[in-house]
């Protein structure tokens, strides 16, 4: 069996924000090993955005406050590393693509450069990862527009090619598709597929329960700060627990109010297998 | 969606190509000369260099569209007053009754209208071959430090972003009923509403464009390998120098008697 070394450990963390009078995110303990595609899901605070600022290391370096435990990325402490240092290894896709450019760049091409350019990446390999990064996600023919003049889809595939061109081996993405039409989020999605396959570990906040059972082969439920449930899709949304705090994917109520037989099927696939099985 | 506050017109000429800091001494000097030059046809030289660059640079129409909304106004308006008015006025061009024109007036007119069109020719001129973002990316391959250099690229963006933010809020509010026409204490009073949620918004879109900086690694301690570098050659270095030096070259004259 192969052995994977652990990208990212969460070991019994805490945190609480500047001034909060709760923790944010209690007692996490929780290994991504490299390669794998984790995809997170929990009610609004459950604390899934905090998590990904933990392992981008922004929370404590950038917000402060009082973290317990331990957050190891890529072997290396985030007490230890910066967000700066860190940025050569990691990424991070935030919810707002607004926000997540430069705004210092009049080209589309250039604004992917803008990390590379910062990590002083060669120039021939500056090029060439922009041209790559910009033609996976689908906006070379955008090259020479102006960012701000893109919609909100276009911006975010915009925000994911600049960190592509950064070549991160752990990819964070908080909600990254929580502003697009449903053909933006499909090429959203298969990217970060194409991506997954070559080996780069992501960790994804999702609210879109049946992509997220479709895509990630382990989903973390989080309720209140904790996690509530952590294991492959079928699993996690049999529970009670999270059908009730967290949700539950629309084939998988389709199986529990049409009277199947547990375990429900959380894939489409599966619960047209287990429908035709019934009628049968 | 709002670009920047740039007025770049896409081209391939060689002004379009040269290098910006070789543009921007070329318009610095050649407003500087203009205004230091003694006479009208040094001025009018000076111009109609300008107006050739304009001209190769391709960007002719574009230019006589803006530029003349400026100068005419400015210039009937100076011809007027300078040769009815000018204190130094002695020479009659023409009368029509008790209204009288002088000749001094007009050639003071000339002078400053000529001077003003030298000025915004050599604006324009560097306005529409070079991106705003590329004056900062010239000055920080020559060390101005990188801090420094996305402070003055982002400043000159922040401005139509902020009011375009201003306009969607606006909007949002005038959709709840907020009047904002009519009076002018009814407009001022509808800007107390905008400006709360503006501040507001501006302050978190702030934050988080810093963590999406430093998430790309933007103040790393190594050195910053730009993607392009910008064209530069012998004959641009000797050139710069060249305008640079007849800054100087010009006020010395000028003291030493040029007229």
């Amino acid at each position: 069996m192969e052995v994977t070394r652990p990208a990212l450990v969460f070991d019994r963390v805490g945190y609480a924000y500047e001034e909060a009078p709760r923790e944010a995110v209690s007692d996490i303990s929780l290994t991504i090993a490299e390669g794998e595609w984790v995809g997170v899901t929990g009610p609004t605070n459950a604390g899934k955005s905090t998590l990904c600022l933990l392992a981008m290391g922004l929370a404590p370096h950038f917000f402060g406050g009082r973290l317990k435990g331990g957050v190891t990325v890529l072997g290396k402490d985030s007490r230890q590393v910066s967000v700066i240092e860190r940025s050569a290894e990691v990424g991070l896709l935030f919810q707002n693509p607004f926000t997540q450019v430069s705004g210092a760049r009049e080209r589309v091409d250039d604004e992917v450069a803008f990390g590379p350019e910062c990590h002083g990446v060669a120039r021939p390999e500056v090029e060439a990862r922009v041209a790559e990064a910009m033609e996976r996600v689908g906006i070379a023919h955008l090259a020479a527009r102006h960012p701000m003049d893109l919609s909100g889809g276009q911006l975010q595939r915009l925000a994911l090619a600049g960190l592509l061109a950064m070549r991160p081996a752990v990819l964070l993405l908080d909600e990254p598709t929580s502003q697009l039409d449903p053909a933006g989020a499909a090429a959203i999605f298969d990217v970060l597929a194409g991506l997954h396959q070559r080996g780069t570990t992501i960790l994804m906040v999702e609210h879109r329960l049946e992509r997220l059972c479709e895509l990630c082969p382990r989903v973390v439920a989080m309720a209140a700060g904790r996690v509530i449930a952590d294991g492959p899709p079928d699993e996690v949304f049999n529970r009670e627990a999270v059908q009730e705090r967290v949700g539950i994917p629309v084939f998988t109520r389709l199986a529990r109010d049409g009277a199947l037989p547990r375990p429900w099927p959380v894939r489409v696939g599966d619960a047209a297998t287990a429908f035709a099985k019934s009628i049968a | 969606m709002a670009g920047g506050l740039s007025l770049y017109a896409e081209g391939t000429s060689l002004l379009h190509r040269a290098h910006p800091l070789t543009k921007g001494v070329l318009t610095l000097s050649a407003i500087a000369l203009a205004f230091i030059a003694p006479s009208l046809w040094w001025v009018v030289g000076i111009l109609v260099v300008l107006l050739a660059l304009v001209t190769a640079a391709g960007v002719l129409r574009r230019f006589f569209a803006v530029a003349l909304a400026i100068l005419l106004p400015i210039t009937l308006l100076l011809l007027a007053v300078q040769g009815f008015a000018n204190p130094l006025n002695r020479t009659v061009v023409f009368a029509l009754g008790p209204i009288v024109y002088y000749r001094e007036g007009l050639a003071f007119a000339a002078l400053a209208a000529l001077r003003i069109a030298c000025l915004v020719s050599a604006t324009f001129l560097f306005s529409f071959t070079t991106r705003p973002a590329d004056i900062a990316e010239a000055l920080m391959q020559r060390g101005l430090s990188p801090r420094m250099g996305y402070v003055v690229q982002s400043a000159l963006q922040i401005i139509p972003q902020t009011l375009e933010m201003a306009g969607r809020i606006q909007d949002a509010q005038r959709a709840r009923g907020l009047e904002t026409q009519g009076s002018l204490p009814r407009r001022a009073r509808a800007y107390l509403p905008l400006m709360l949620p503006l501040v507001l918004s501006s302050l978190v879109a702030t934050q988080e464009r810093a963590m999406a900086l430093e998430v790309r690694g933007f103040g790393l301690k190594v050195k910053r390998i730009a993607r392009y570098e910008f064209f530069d050659s012998t004959l641009q270095r000797a050139l710069r120098w060249a305008l640079a030096l007849a800054v100087p070259g010009a006020i010395v004259a000028r003291v030493a008697g040029w007229r």
